[in-house]
């Protein structure tokens, strides 16, 4: 059983190599790109948007426990049920326990990261309910059997003509891959499953505390129709998703589409209070909302660390990642891929088994870049490998290395004098045309590049010879 | 299950209380309280946002012309059940196009599965992003989602600058707290999720359709 | 003007006419051009790895090297946002605190250097090539240059400017990420080689020598026809080439 690092590195190989994937990718960041450029047009200043999403979050993250406590008095004065759930198996537990009680013999299921994060289609899987998976991107990646490949568009790295044969192998009646057709029939299929469930599973993308209300985003519907027509809603959301008041959407919902998909504002902005009150047409008899914690609130003790919580789970960040965009989301091997997850990941599953994803970054800054609440994501990746040298394991020959290299830094005729030695070698060993062979101490470099010219003098050497010494 | 709730609730309190006595550093707040720039005109604004989001909008002088137009809007559809929501204002239009359908009114309950159509009011409208903001009291949660065609009737008197501006009539009016359901809908139903083209009309409505009033006595 | 050099460790062993060209530039607009020999590494390397432990020392030996110094010019964006970013956070519980806060308003990166303190056309390089800009990720977003190397080409006689797709895009060499992760670093350096393939540049410049020495060798293995050349070199090039080749040099005067 490989290692989750050993894991990532044999599939990053196989994905850096893979120049189909790459220019798919390519495709689709870059009309995002365009989209996301339109979208932060309509704002007065983007930057100062930031700053108010920043303000809102942290004001929310550092008064959690009040703000919790609020959210879960109003959710019960409108007749719903809060579970606080400390881990993945306790929400699980929580919700198949539910199904059980209540008869439930088919779930429908919103797009939601945290149900992925606490594995909810295992537990459900093994009392044999079916969960159907509504979000079409989601749907797709769930019929080929396969986590989502990215948090806001799962189906990313698939072609219409993949996803023609994979609805014609498992829905059949597919005629073209035009994609209104695939939607079509996505729709067709899944309409009856809408209408039959007795359940309804969401996420949450915020939850409002002063109204005890949770907000919940979708373009397609399918959020919707599974909150409205099954009998039960159970909402699955992190802690730090709450957000302070109703009013704050008026900056999150913008910021939020902008960020995700580039449109001005998500099709659906939803908010649901608790189940149907007397006198509404429809809507659930039961809401249930569970509060996970799953090492957010170790996290939140970390003050330099904290405002990781900030996040609002837009995906800016994977799309203007360079390392994403080469690997790919299932490289990750997580349920949060790209900058947030190399950030988060380490924190919530432990230092040592996932550092390698905080080392697996250029510390480019994009990511940091486009968050719209201001996370200063490629910092926090340059924390977290303080951390693992200082609390984790690391090889051992790299700790020695450094040692050396500290040693002889600290002097500069001693880093002359090796400079020397090394550029000697290198030299003797390109001139026998060793480049890249297993005698090669550069051979992760030359490998990949042509090797360099190595000089016959350092620059102090050519200075001292201009110059004399000073 | 209420056992474990309870203990599991105050372990999770406990820790974020004992986490926040740590102070966090705070960086700079925004320069301006304003994100988005003033909307100089309404009714301008939200037929061109209509427009970019394909809302289809239909201006009308008045309700009876209103309702001609949901009649013009209907005879053009499948032949099926409507459902409506039940209110004093849609009752008062019926006339005008239930002759050769049927209809749901929403005090039966929700709408069918087979709906061709659903017609409702809306409690405002959106000029900044060309939006309709309705609530469980327009006809319910399925009112605005299940059918391929969603007609809003609404007037001028709807008509909102922008998103604080609903928010804040969500205030006055209390419709966060009378009802368990609101949603702000921008344009139809629609999925980039196929190599990033736009489709429309995914699990929702396929084409949304303002009718819009001058006057809404 | 009295300016003194901070020749990166990897420009120092493996790219020596970067500083060689460096100093041609500074003099040549009046520079008073000397190098303390005492100074090695930033410790960037350790730092990024997260061995701040033996970057600590580096850092605290580079702050004293420099402590007399009113003006250092680097020829590296990144060893400079090193040195302006992190040395305050590096250095929080060192007793050289207050100084490291402080060096950072006195370290330029080399186009920042000349766009601050010399005056247009002062340089007077002659470079008759089309060029494209690699915008370096460390000086584009530790220490926001975006607009200088462009401004210093653009006063560079017979030289055009040319759009590289993607400048922004970071090449993959992320220091010891290029070891670590080999595989992704040369697909991001392959990206960057396509891109510049695509544009009607004859070379490709950026702040960063460490960039340019990744995208050379991933150039070079693909037989690319467009060439690396760094920010010194083009600056460097003027109307004489005679005046370029002896600055080359190394001259037996005493000082």
């Amino acid at each position: 059983m490989s290692s989750p690092a050993q894991e990532f590195l044999r599939s990053a190989t196989e994905k850096s190599a893979d120049l189909a994937h790459r220019q798919i990718i390519r495709k689709g960041i870059d009309s995002y790109q365009a989209a996301f450029e339109g979208g932060r047009s309509r704002f007065l200043d983007w930057q100062d948007a930031r700053r108010r999403l920043y303000e809102i979050k942290w004001d929310a993250i550092n008064h959690l426990d009040r703000y919790l406590e609020e959210f879960e008095r109003r959710v019960i004065e409108r007749g719903g049920h809060v579970f606080w759930a400390e881990n993945s198996e306790e929400a699980c537990k929580y919700i198949a326990d539910l199904a059980l009680a209540r008869g439930v013999k088919k779930i429908v299921k919103s797009k939601s990261m945290v149900t992925e994060e606490i594995h909810l289609a295992h537990a459900l899987e093994k009392l044999s309910i079916p969960s159907i998976e509504t979000d079409l991107g989601e749907y797709i990646v769930w019929l080929r059997n396969e986590p989502p490949y990215h948090i806001v568009t799962p189906a990313m790295h698939l072609t219409r003509a993949q996803i023609a044969a994979l609805f014609q192998e498992k829905l059949g009646g597919i005629d073209s891959d035009d994609p209104q057709e695939l939607v079509a029939a996505a729709r067709r299929a899944l309409r009856r499953d809408f209408f039959s469930a007795e359940m309804g599973i969401s996420g949450a993308n915020f939850l409002i505390a002063d109204s005890g209300m949770i907000a919940l985003t979708t373009n397609e519907g399918n959020g919707r129709l599974c909150t409205s027509l099954p009998r039960i809603h159970v909402a699955v959301a992190g802690i730090e998703k709450i957000l302070p008041r109703l009013e704050d959407l008026a900056a999150f919902w913008p910021m939020l589409a902008t960020s995700g998909t580039g449109q001005p504002i998500s099709c659906y902005s939803t908010l649901v209070g608790g189940p149907r009150r007397p006198g509404e047409p429809d809507g659930p008899e039961e809401f249930h909302v569970v509060l996970l914690d799953n090492g957010r609130s170790e996290l939140l003790g970390d003050a330099e660390k904290r405002d990781i919580l900030h996040c609002i789970r837009c995906g800016a960040c994977l799309n203007a990642c360079p390392v994403f965009r080469t690997i790919g989301g299932h490289t990750y091997g997580t349920t949060y891929p790209g900058p947030i997850g190399s950030v988060l990941t380490p924190q919530l599953r432990g230092l040592n088994e996932f550092q390698h994803l905080s080392y697996a970054s250029s510390l480019c800054g994009a990511c940091t870049d486009v968050c719209p609440v201001k996370i200063d994501l490629h910092h926090h990746l340059l924390h977290n490998r303080r951390d693992a040298i200082n609390t984790a394991t690391r090889p051992w020959l790299e700790r020695r290395a450094f040692q050396i290299f500290r040693w002889m830094m600290m002097d500069s005729r001693r880093f002359a004098f090796f400079g020397w030695m090394a550029r000697l070698k290198m030299r003797a060993l390109y001139a026998l045309g060793l480049a890249g062979s297993a005698l090669d101490p550069s051979r992760a470099w030359t490998r990949n590049h042509s090797a360099p010219a190595i000089p016959a003098h350092s620059f102090r050497a050519l200075w001292r010879r201009a110059h004399g010494a000073n | 299950m209420a056992q474990t709730e309870s203990s599991s609730r105050e372990r999770i309190l406990a820790r974020v209380r004992n986490a926040l006595l740590t102070p966090a550093a705070r960086h700079a707040g925004p320069e301006q309280k304003r994100i988005f720039a003033p909307v100089a005109d309404p009714l301008d604004r939200f037929q061109k946002e209509c427009a970019a989001n394909i809302t289809e909008c239909v201006l009308a002088p008045d309700l009876p012309a209103s309702a001609a137009a949901v009649a013009e809007i209907l005879a053009a559809l499948p032949p099926g059940e409507i459902f409506v929501q039940d209110s004093p204002e849609l009752r008062a239009l019926a006339p005008a196009w239930r002759q050769s359908r049927s209809v749901r009114w929403s005090s039966e309950g929700g709408p069918r599965e087979e709906s061709e159509a659903t017609i409702t009011l809306c409690e405002a409208l959106v000029a900044l992003t060309g939006s309709v903001l309705v609530s469980s009291a327009c006809g319910g949660r399925g009112a605005s989602v299940v059918a391929p065609v969603h007609i809003v009737v609404a007037g001028l008197k709807h008509l909102v600058p922008d998103l604080d501006s609903a928010f804040r009539l969500m205030r006055e009016r209390g419709t966060a707290t009378q009802n368990s359901y609101v949603c702000l809908i921008t344009g139809s139903s629609r999925t980039a999720d196929i190599e990033k083209i736009l489709v429309l009309g995914a699990h929702g409505p396929r084409r949304l359709i303002v009718v819009l009033s001058r006057s809404f006595e | 003007m009295k300016v003194s050099l901070f020749i990166p460790c990897f420009v120092d062993q493996l790219l020596p006419q970067v500083g060689i060209d460096l100093a041609t530039v500074l003099r040549r607009i009046g520079c008073d051009v000397n190098f303390p020999e005492a100074q090695t590494c930033c410790g960037q390397p350790a730092f990024n790895t997260g061995y701040w432990g033996e970057a600590k020392p580096l850092a605290e030996r580079f702050v004293s090297v420099f402590r007399s110094a009113d003006f250092v010019v680097c020829p590296s964006g990144s060893c400079t946002a090193m040195v302006r970013n992190f040395y305050p956070e590096l250095l929080a519980d060192s007793p050289l605190r207050e100084e490291a806060m402080d060096i950072g308003s006195r370290v330029f990166e080399f186009s920042e250097f000349l766009v601050t303190f010399a005056k247009a056309g002062e340089v007077a390089a002659r470079f008759p090539h089309r060029v494209a800009v690699h915008d370096s990720c460390h000086a584009l977003r530790e220490l926001h240059l975006k607009q200088q190397p462009r401004e210093v080409l653009r006063h560079v006689q017979g030289l055009t400017l040319v759009d590289l797709p993607y400048s922004e895009d970071c090449c993959g060499f992320g220091g010891t990420f290029s070891g670590k992760f080999p595989m992704i670093s040369a697909a991001m350096g392959d990206a960057k080689a396509a891109s510049a393939e695509r544009s009607a540049a004859e070379y490709v410049t950026s702040t960063d020598p460490s960039c340019l020495l990744h995208i050379e060798g991933i150039f070079r293995r693909h037989n690319s026809q467009v060439r690396i050349i760094s920010l010194p070199g083009i600056l460097a090039q003027t109307a004489s080439a005679g005046e370029h080749a002896a600055d080359a040099r190394p001259s037996r005067s005493a000082p």
